[in-house]
């Protein structure tokens, strides 16, 4: 054990502390030696910075919509396999194959179906008589519509993982618990939300809480698409605080913004941890 | 009992999976056909879903541009780098935690899982001015150590889910034959558990290899990994979809194939992780 903690010490949580130092000071990139201690003159500028709580809610909302799509999808096609039961295995299997694409990959391939004038899918819009011409649509050139229009890799590549991860909680769920109630004259609906939902609730806060993370820090998927354009339409945290260290290199200024979303995503987490997961705690351990 | 008046209902059931399925897998299938084109048809209007013509000038023109084979070549020793020093450092923090489950045990398994929850940009900004006073900017070591703080507590969690399953007894009869501790860890419970160490290698092994943000901090010209590389195709040689195809194409149809092939294992390791979370 205590290799293994003196790496997470050395290369995790001593960063961690610099970053929080950092944060307090006036420091930039190139001469980080000289540097003049501030107070919470970063963390103030940060709070009034329209840029900074625009690309904050822009976070906010690139995360729940993932989420919900991801959520409401995967869920779906949890369902109905687990209604199939074992003979959709190779279905399962198949569906499983976005997991294990990079989303450096994913993002740059659903770039080109979306490129408005040769990108297939609006030309299959076009075919479809949805749209009336192939260009009408700039998904990731139209500020109103380019932070939706980043989030379809996201949810193409991981709508697989929730599906996977509920789909072995339902799994797990007694078949003679689900036999009992139906005897007992349950509905399907009542089945679902009176025993599916409440057994399945701590593999749902798996999902919502290690899904939720990794859209709010997405970085990459949305980098390859867009860079945060246009005119910042798609633009999130990561990618302002990495603009601000190393466009600007204002190091102090990006720590502080890291710190808040660091903290901002702990709190959030334990929110979710605690909404979802708690009250069934005692179960589990039986 | 109902299996049979069921019947038709089942079949309408499959026929709606294998049309969700089939649109699911699409967006790959196009990116696989569009990187066989001839790559003047890959920007043609409109496009086409089959090629007219198949293709490999998108590959061959990959091929002779030194930079991308360099960036594949880094990403695999990245990967291999990463993966190898997690494990050396995962397997006997996992088993210590297993074995003992004591308290001390319990807080660092915790703190692992909070490690999850901290975004690569805080600890990237701070990372990179540790790495910049040792002068490893740009070097395989510098971004095999950042993959590590992603892979470490992954293995971990994985590792220990897979040893909980392993008698505690084994270790005290190799201890009661002349083992030390170290010992008994090498020559009997590694060797039990070389599935879950496998599958934890894979994940390992995955994180590393899909990372951008530490390895774009990090890296400037020599040890470039391929996802950045990919990411500035575009800056670079302005629409050219044929060879980006072809490039995404060969990032990952590789460990696609791979992962297919070890389904079984994989679905076990990523489930436990969640599951068991």
């Amino acid at each position: 054990m205590a290799p293994a903690a003196l790496f997470l010490l050395v290369f995790v949580a001593y960063p961690l502390l610099t970053l929080l130092r950092d944060s307090l000071y006036d420091v930039a990139l190139m001469t980080p030696h000289q540097r003049v201690f501030i107070g919470l003159e970063n963390f103030q500028r940060a709070l009034t910075s329209s840029r900074v709580i625009d690309t904050a809610e822009r976070t906010l909302r690139y995360t729940l919509i993932a989420l919900t799509v991801e959520f409401t999808l995967g869920f779906l096609m949890a369902l109905l396999f687990n209604h199939l039961g074992r003979r959709s295995e190779l279905m399962r299997t198949l569906f499983l194959f976005p997991l294990m694409i990079p989303p450096i990959v994913a993002g740059l391939l659903w770039r080109f179906l979306l490129i408005d004038n040769f990108g297939i899918v609006n030309h299959i819009l076009h075919f479809l008589g949805l749209l009336s011409a192939p260009s009408d649509i700039a998904w990731l050139g139209d500020r109103d519509i380019a932070l939706y229009s980043v989030t379809l890799p996201d949810i193409w590549l991981t709508t697989s993982f929730v599906t996977l991860v509920l789909y072995t909680g339902l799994q797990n769920i007694p078949r003679e618990l689900n036999e009992a109630a139906r005897i007992d004259g349950a509905s399907v609906l009542q089945l679902f939300r009176h025993i599916t939902l409440p057994l399945l609730r701590p593999v749902i806060a798996v999902v919502v809480i290690i899904r939720g993370i990794d859209a709010a820090r997405a970085f990459d998927i949305i980098w390859v698409q867009t860079e945060g354009g246009p005119r910042f339409a798609s633009e999130v945290l990561s990618m302002h605080i990495y603009r601000n260290m190393i466009r600007y290199g204002d190091v102090g200024f990006a720590s502080a913004i890291a710190t808040l979303f660091l903290l901002a995503l702990l709190l959030l987490s334990l929110l979710a941890f605690f909404s979802i997961w708690r009250p069934v705690q005692g179960r589990r351990d039986s | 009992m109902s299996q049979r008046t069921l019947q038709p209902r089942r079949i309408m059931l499959y026929a709606l999976m294998l049309f969700v399925l089939l649109l699911y897998l699409s967006p790959y299938a196009y990116l696989l056909l569009t990187s066989l084109k001839p790559p003047a048809d890959a920007i043609a209007i409109p496009p086409r879903i089959i090629p007219e013509t198949f293709s490999l000038d998108s590959y061959i023109g990959l091929s002779q541009n030194p930079g991308v084979s360099r960036a594949f070549l880094n990403s695999a020793v990245i990967g291999v780098l990463s993966t190898v020093l997690a494990l050396l450092l995962a397997v006997p923090a996992a088993w210590a935690v297993v074995r003992n489950g004591s308290r001390p045990g319990r807080i660092f398994l915790l703190v692992a899982l909070i490690t999850r929850m901290v975004p690569y940009i805080a600890i990237a900004i701070p990372l990179f001015a540790l790495m910049r006073n040792f002068h490893l900017i740009d070097s395989w070591f510098a971004v095999s150590l950042a993959h590590t703080t992603i892979s470490l507590p992954l293995a971990i969690w994985l590792l220990a889910g897979f040893l909980e399953a392993i008698p505690p007894e084994l270790e005290d009869a190799a201890r009661v034959d002349g083992c030390s501790r170290l010992g008994a860890l090498i020559r009997v419970i590694i060797p039990v558990t070389t599935g879950g160490i496998l599958v934890t290698a894979i994940f390992c092994f995955l994180a590393s290899w899909n990372e951008f943000l530490y390895a774009l901090l990090l890296t400037s010209v020599k040890a470039k990994t391929a996802p950045i590389v990919i990411a500035e195709f575009k800056t670079q040689y302005g629409l050219d979809w044929g060879p980006m195809t072809a490039i995404g194409t060969l990032y990952s149809l590789p460990v696609i194939l791979f992962s297919l092939f070890m389904q079984r294992r994989i679905v076990a390791g990523m489930t436990m992780g969640a599951v068991k979370g």
